[in-house]
């Protein structure tokens, strides 16, 4: 026993000494070679290109569900642009930030990929992992909302816009109708729908608190109600006011009054415990995303909804909306100049009419229309009076991110754990340390 | 002896039947979901589906290419077992039966693998294939699946080698055989119960393996059996049929083979008994 | 002659006689381990000593991670919390996982009709993938739709229906019964690979001697199944500290709800790859930190539980 002890401990001096080595060797080369890599592929790829030989481009997505729909959009980009083969080649949602990570760290990784928007994308492009875009056609056209959402903390631009996504709530317009009840248009009024609903025996809204993002979103919808839409966001942002805004406090006891319109259990429903409840004409609202338009269709083509924006007290109505993903550069890429290339034409209106033609979504680039109902529609909200999402677009940042505490705290008042004073503290004490204007 | 089996079987049978119940029970309920609408399945979860019918598996077989997911699979799973359990029956024996004052140091530094999340050096991982030149190539699973598998094996087997009685090896020995002859011809064929665990838990985990072919394959031509299915998740999100179809067709393969190769195991087992 | 027989069948003299050639056997098991498992890990463990803005390494410094870790709120209370719960992982398997593996294995041992079937159907769940598992039971545990509420319904039990997973106080138990029930059938194998090793001599010799139930329990079947008893403890103790796949599977990488499922690698990737909605966390330091600090506990608990079953071996 005595002699295992001491190989042991042999064992454990060699790797102290291994780590330190790695330390070492690690901080040497990857900060002084992997510059001279860069530059070098760069004028490879420069001389390639005079040469007109067919580049291949990679896109990283976490989009596994939109394979078929790039196949469309590459095959439109190929039409003005036969020499550049793209492949799109996602990975799973939930594995994404890992897998991209790595591989940008190891100096690999796709060509172009999808950027998180906001603090969770700007840290790749902080770290010297994207591509400064700056030069390429076609940014003007955004608005500068919009372009911020891939702005680097230098000034560069990082990434081209794709989409928007917007939160209201969507309702079932043959419940409605039965009911005889209209479409909210103060806070009040909303209140009285949802007691109707309950007294009519129908859950007034499809909503579940197990998992955390659904409840900051939440928030992001009944907030702008609470809170009189962009009133308190826009001091809020520049530090006029901060989370311990009696307002403020009261739009979380407002999200906890809504409990008892939620489903039974709601404690333990999952996104798509709540889509289906709705799609399945269980509960007559239904507080989403844009993107969820398609998901639900597709789920029960025979459903008839649309939605409303939330409205305040004082009859303001507003939809709540974000960048939501942006394309961006690799900079390690040995095809820059044929990425970058790419990436203009996303700025385009055909693709912005395929895009929505095709992804049901809203585009970012302005003045593209729908033909679908409902999306068209929003797209028209989106564009007249939205209120800007600001836990994602402002309060990423921090270990834990104060969005994660707001997403925390909010489950735990649901379960009786805290009150929502507390949760208002506990997101202020947090965002005191991250959120740039409240320090 | 007779009086403690006439109450005790029937008691053994009660316990047997219901563990294997709920063994069985979540298994079938996948399988039968897979036939089931999205709508079926919500309202009535626990029915029999309204109509048999293989379209579901249809259509996700022509969206994937799953012969060739299956290809790679194969490929990387039975090369990595046979590899790891030819390496770690060497390593096993060396450490089990020889006295070299270094040995059991050894044996903790193969066990160091088990304690610490390798998800941790990811990073370095992935710069190591990258300079190997292994990125998109299944030898960098087939190296993961043999070194992840190691520590594992190597205590088990380990534990077992100790357990032979050392006058069999003696025997052989006085007859004039060497290590290998030792180990190859007397040792493990009395081992088969153990190589026979040793072997199917290899081979589930590297065919369930999914985060490292996440990480370091990228085209789609060398994706196995769990990466490529997972992509189909995130397609279907909505449609829980099709979901529990490609749950099915993920999990399929590895139960035919296990059906397949059981016997084996299991008359390595009952062999041990008898011995 | 006989002499250099007797001296061959003594240990020390036969590993002279077979010369260096038995010192390549751990080699190659060595070189692949060393290369894709030590190597990596302990290229990332120097990241504890560092501290890091984004992805940027910046300087070293010391034991500062360390030091945040137990002292900086929220990491300290979440440690202590997510520590608690790999406890709790650790007994229950050992009790609803281990112990009725070993009974289970017992009882196949003892030749019961159908015992290939049993054997087979106990397996069969450790063939799936954890990610099929977790997807499989999140809907069987569905407050709404799953099937053990609806069969509580069906049983007049109404009050036992809840929300498993969502409900704080019932989600980490359900998700170790999960892992129970995926891990058991591997639990039974290695008690009844145990059972079978066991030479039948010694159990006919003892039951000639007039042994029987309790007593050949302990005095014969216990002692001689340390070797596979210890496989399995050391294993389930590891595995339980660093029980991570299913907890990600079915709750995601925040412990939901309410960090009530929170385990010490679940914190570990969320502070070293951050959620995936947030994108990834600055506490790549701090998350080494933990890695390293859950390394050693599992190194030295290992260790002296090693030590401890070796010596009881060498009693009995």
């Amino acid at each position: 026993m005595r002699k295992m002890t001491r190989y042991l401990i042999l064992f454990l001096f060699a790797m102290l000494v291994t780590i330190v080595l790695a330390a070492c060797s690690d901080s040497g080369d990857e900060t002084a070679t992997d510059a001279k890599d860069g530059n070098s592929e760069k004028e490879v790829t420069s001389s390639e290109e005079k040469v007109e030989e067919k580049v291949k481009l990679t896109i990283g997505s976490w989009r596994t569900e939109d394979g078929p729909k790039y196949e469309k959009v590459i095959a439109l980009f190929n039409e003005t642009n036969p020499n550049i083969q793209v492949e799109f080649s996602p990975t799973k949602n939930t594995e994404y930030n890992t897998i991209l990570n790595t591989a940008l760290q190891a100096g690999e990784g796709p060509d172009i990929f999808h950027l998180r928007p906001y603090a969770a994308g700007l840290k790749l492009a902080d770290a010297g992992f994207v591509e400064p875009i700056s030069d390429i056609d076609g940014l003007d056209q955004y608005s500068e909302n919009y372009l911020a959402a891939s702005k680097g903390a230098d000034g560069e631009q990082y990434g081209v816009p794709l989409n928007i996504s917007s939160t209201q709530f969507f309702y079932n317009k043959k419940i409605f109708a039965d009911q005889g009840l209209e479409v909210p248009a103060t806070w009040d009024e909303f209140i009285e729908v949802n007691e109707k609903l309950l007294d009519a025996g129908i859950t007034p809204i499809a909503m579940g608190t197990k998992e955390g993002w659904l409840l900051s979103l939440t928030h992001g919808i009944v907030g702008s109600g609470v809170l009189d839409g962009n009133v308190f966001a826009d001091k809020l942002v520049t530090g006029e006011t901060d989370f311990s805004d009696p307002a403020f406090v009261e739009s979380i006891e407002a999200m906890n009054d809504l409990k008892k319109y939620f489903p039974a259990n709601s404690e333990g429903l999952g996104m798509d415990d709540i889509r289906t409840i709705f799609a399945m004409e269980q509960a007559a609202m239904f507080p989403l995303g844009s993107w969820e338009i398609p998901v639900v269709s597709e789920l029960n083509p025979d459903l008839d909804f649309g939605f409303f924006p939330m409205p305040s007290k004082n009859g303001n109505q507003s939809v709540t909306t974000w960048v939501d993903g942006s394309f961006a550069i690799n900079a390690k890429s040995k095809n820059i100049e044929a990425a970058k290339t790419f990436l203009e034409f996303l700025t385009t209106k055909e693709f912005g009419e395929l895009f929505v033609d095709e992804f049901k979504m809203i585009s970012a680039i302005p003045g593209i229309t729908s033909d679908d109902e409902l999306l068209g529609e929003l797209s028209k909200t989106v564009e007249s009076s939205s209120t800007p999402y600001y836990w994602v677009v402002n309060f990423v940042s921090g270990d834990p991110t104060t969005k994660t505490v707001l997403e925390t705290e909010l489950q735990g008042m649901y379960l009786g754990e805290v009150t929502p004073a507390e949760v208002a503290q506990k997101v202020q004490g947090n965002a005191e340390i991250s959120f740039e204007p409240f320090k | 002896m007779k009086n403690s089996s006439m109450w005790s079987k029937p008691f053994y049978y009660v316990i047997v039947f219901a563990v294997a119940t709920i063994s069985l029970y979540p298994i079938f309920l996948m399988f039968l979901s897979s036939f089931k609408t999205s709508a079926e399945i919500f309202k009535d979860p626990l029915g029999l589906p309204t109509k048999f019918t293989l379209d579901t598996y249809r259509t996700l077989m022509g969206k994937v290419p799953f012969d060739q997911y299956f290809m790679n699979s194969v490929i990387v799973s039975v090369t990595s077992v046979v590899l790891v359990v030819v390496f770690c029956s060497l390593a096993a024996y060396y450490i089990a039966r020889f006295k070299f004052s270094w040995n059991n140091a050894i044996f903790f530094i193969f066990l160091l693998g088990m304690m610490i999340p390798i998800k941790l050096g990811i990073v370095p991982l992935f710069i190591l294939m990258r300079d190997l030149g292994l990125i998109n190539s299944l030898w960098s699973l087939i190296f993961m699946n043999i070194a992840t598998g190691t520590p594992l094996t190597i205590l088990i087997l380990t534990g077992f080698f100790k357990t032979m009685p050392i006058e069999l090896e003696e025997a052989a020995r006085m007859d004039g055989a060497g290590n290998l002859r030792v180990l190859w011809s007397v040792l493990l064929p009395l081992m088969r119960p153990a190589l026979g665990t040793v072997v199917i838990v290899n081979f589930i985990s590297a065919w369930n393996d999914f985060f490292f072919p996440l990480i370091f394959i990228t085209e789609k031509a060398k994706m196995t059996i769990p990466v490529g299915m997972l992509s189909l998740f995130g397609e279907h999100s909505a449609d829980w049929g099709s979901l529990f179809a490609g749950l099915t067709l993920a999990s399929l393969p590895m139960m035919i083979l296990f059906f397949i190769a059981s016997k084996q195991f299991m008359e390595g087992l009952t062999a041990g008994a008898v011995k | 002659m006989m002499t250099t027989v007797q001296t061959a069948s003594k240990k020390k003299g036969r590993k002279i006689g077979k010369s260096w050639t038995i010192h390549l056997f751990p080699i190659p098991a060595l070189i692949i381990y060393g290369l894709f498992v030590l190597y990596p890990i302990l290229a990332a463990l120097s990241y504890s000593f560092y501290s890091f803005n984004g992805f940027s390494r910046e300087s070293f410094v010391g034991f500062d991670n360390f030091v945040t870790l137990f002292t900086t709120e929220p990491y300290g209370s979440m440690f202590i919390n997510a520590f608690k719960h790999n406890v709790l992982y650790f007994g229950l398997q050992m009790v609803a996982m281990n112990g009725l593996a070993f009974i289970l294995a017992f009882i196949i041992y003892k030749k019961v009709k159908g015992a290939e079937f049993f054997k087979i159907a106990f397996f069969l769940p450790r063939l799936l993938s954890v990610i099929v598992v977790g997807f499989l039971w999140k809907l069987i545990l569905n407050p709404n739709f799953g099937t053990l509420n609806i069969l509580l319904g069906r049983l007049g039990l109404e009050e036992l229906q809840r929300a498993w997973l969502g409900d704080p106080n019932t989600a980490l138990v359900s998700i170790i019964l999960v892992n129970c029930w995926f891990g058991l059938g591997f639990g039974v194998l290695i008690f009844l690979a145990g059972f079978q090793s066991i030479p039948g001599e010694l159990i006919e010799a003892a039951r000639l001697d007039g042994a029987k139930g309790m007593t050949m329990l302990r005095k014969i079947y216990l002692p001689l199944m340390v070797p596979s008893i210890m496989i399995m403890t050391v294993l389930t103790f590891i595995q339980s500290f660093e029980a991570f796949e299913l907890v990600y599977a079915m709750q995601g990488s925040m412990g939901e709800p309410y960090y009530s499922t929170d385990t010490l690698a679940v914190f570990f990737y969320r502070l070293a790859f951050g959620s995936s909605t947030s994108g990834s966390s600055d506490a790549l330091g701090v998350g080494s930190a933990l890695a390293a600090v859950l390394f050693f506990f599992i190194l030295i608990c290992t260790m002296i539980f090693l030590k401890f079953t070796n010596k009881k071996e060498v009693e009995m």
